[in-house]
């Protein structure tokens, strides 16, 4: 998944830090979505998971769908959410767009590409006027190997590995959603609406979110050290130093200035661009009742 | 046949079918099972019903790589299956290489593929030919060597030679087997070019609607793209069938229904 570790540096972090502080203790078991495209939505509803990192728009769709998942805290503040184009395509505004190949990902991250594209007036089923959409899995091929013109990244991970694949950033052309303006939250952290009646089950909630924000400070303040951390607890192997680092460095970023708290003008913004993305189906068509709570957060900050 | 008969032979699966359409129906909504762990058949119905031109788009994509790969592979099974007659240091060497190409698995081939072929429906053609390959090899070279002694001597005294054997009794009596693999085939082509969509696809296609649904917790739109499979895959293999019964009028099996 797009995150990969540097995403649960926080988690990690406190694996080394909240250790110290026993009154803290907050036991962990981290899964990971098994196969291609699980979304987390489909891990919190089967009961896989107790709390999921999840982004907003997906959530909330998933919300009115029956999934009666809430928001309980909201690590980034900030979205990374990109699209990488090649600059030998020619493409230099986002209206250069039209009729061009793009990468875009799935299982609930496709929602702020199709709010982008029906702000700009593009069909994205392959009519002509529009733009040709296909499925991008999480990696960077379709743009090294050609068959798209642009593909999704993220600031911290997908748009590092195209660099490291040999593209120098004078060869690539980015649009951030944020700069476009169709920017929504991110990594968000949800539970479902039943068990938060359970007040052990918030408590425990708030443990995990002080316990995070906590590793998330810290791996702002000592990036390397944290860096360290995760590579120490990846039972894979697959990570290296290098692209760790660079990933700390840009969600360190997107989590700067936030507490774990869901900002409710963020969070209005959110929903506003959702609900006007327009055409037959847009991503949600009511506005979400309930679909985020304060009662963790309140909880976690109070401690 | 008469056509009571046949009428009675159709009654008992539609009844049983109903009758567990019945029960999912009544069990969903009795036990208030959530949507999107199973919605009921009705609402699946109405799905379909509502999404016919996205099902037959979605159809109309993944038929091609079924098609376009069960046709290569299974010509390529059975052109290998006459080259390993021929020569016994094929079926020495090719053999085990068909039985190591059928053991790898879909979900490392369709990635490769993708990048191969593209993001089209080539890659998930060139996935199902992969997967097509080995059940047609080996039951073709099985079909080959079941012509009696009896047969194979008497188109020795006719002075015919190695191609027209195999031409006249060698194949014809081999098509039981053949038709085995073509049957086996439909289903391996349909999972084959469903799978591998979820690796790497244009915005359509059965196996592209099916992951992303999924991930929406659209399970009525997951179904209804299950139905178009399952429906595609049945006629697929009845049309095959139907074939294997005009050119292997002469089998045993089908002289024990006659009676």
């Amino acid at each position: 998944m797009k995150t990969s570790l540097v995403a649960l540096a926080g988690a990690a972090a406190l694996l080394a830090v909240g250790s110290a502080h026993a009154a803290d203790t907050v036991t962990l078991q981290l899964k990971w979505p098994g196969g291609p495209d699980i979304a987390p939505e489909q891990v919190l509803v089967g009961g896989g998971a107790d709390v999921v990192v999840d982004w907003m728009p997906a959530a909330l769709a998933a919300r009115e769908k029956g999934a009666e998942m809430v928001n309980i805290a909201q690590p980034f503040k900030r979205s990374g959410l990109e699209l990488t184009c090649r600059a030998d395509t020619g493409i230099r505004t986002p209206q250069d767009l039209k009729g061009r190949t793009l990468g875009v990902w799935f299982a609930g991250n496709e929602y702020p590409f199709l709010n982008w594209m029906a702000k700009l007036g593009f069909k994205t089923d392959g009519s002509p006027g529009g733009v040709k959409v296909i499925k991008q899995n999480f990696n960077v091929d379709p743009l090294i190997q050609k068959q798209a013109d642009c593909i999704s990244t993220m600031t911290y991970n997908e748009y590092w590995q195209v660099i490291d694949a040999g593209y120098k950033p004078d060869q690539l052309v980015v649009f951030n959603y944020t700069d476009q303006g169709v920017s929504t939250l991110e990594d968000g952290l949800y539970a479902m609406e039943d068990k938060l009646k359970d007040p052990a089950f918030v408590d425990k909630m708030a443990r995990f979110v002080k316990a995070s924000m906590k590793g998330w400070d810290y791996a702002r303040a000592h990036p390397d050290e944290a860096v360290k951390i995760v590579l120490d607890n990846d039972s894979t192997g697959a990570q290296t130093e290098h692209h760790q680092t660079q990933m700390m460095a840009e969600i360190n970023k997107l989590t700067e200035g936030s507490d774990g708290r869901l900002d409710p003008a963020s969070y209005q913004q959110t929903v506003k661009a959702l609900l006007s993305s327009g055409g037959a189906d847009p991503v949600i068509s009511k506005e979400p009742t309930g679909a985020f709570t304060t009662a963790v957060t309140d909880k976690a900050l109070a401690k | 046949m008469t056509r009571s008969g046949r009428l009675g032979e159709f009654l008992p699966p539609l009844a049983f079918g109903l009758a567990v359409l019945a029960i999912w129906e009544a069990g969903v909504r009795l036990l208030h099972v959530p949507a999107i762990i199973l919605p009921p058949p009705s609402a699946i119905a109405t799905r379909f019903a509502t999404s016919m031109p996205t099902l037959a788009a979605d159809f109309r994509q993944t038929i091609q790589g079924v098609l376009a790969g069960y046709v290569m592979g299974s010509l390529a099974g059975f052109m290998a299956a006459i080259l390993v007659d021929r020569s016994q240091f094929l079926q020495r060497g090719l053999l085990p290489i068909g039985n190591l190409v059928s053991a790898l698995p879909i979900v490392g081939i369709a990635p490769i593929m993708v990048m191969w072929f593209g993001f089209d429906w080539p890659s998930k053609a060139a996935v199902v030919v992969v997967m097509t390959f080995f059940p047609m090899l080996v039951n073709t070279v099985a079909g080959l060597s079941v012509a009696g002694a009896m047969e194979r001597d008497l188109m020795k005294t006719y002075g015919a030679s190695d191609w027209q054997t195999l031409l006249a009794l060698r194949l014809p009596v081999a098509m039981p087997f053949v038709f085995n693999a073509l049957k086996i085939n439909t289903t391996l082509a349909m999972i084959g070019a469903i799978v591998a969509e979820f690796f790497g696809t244009p915005i359509v296609g059965m196996g592209f609607r099916i992951s992303t649904e999924v991930g929406r917790l659209q399970i009525d739109m997951v179904w209804a793209t299950i139905v178009v499979a399952a429906l595609t895959g049945s006629l697929f293999y009845a049309l095959v069938a139907g074939v294997e019964r005009r050119v292997t009028f002469w089998h045993a099996s089908y002289r024990a229904k006659e009676a």
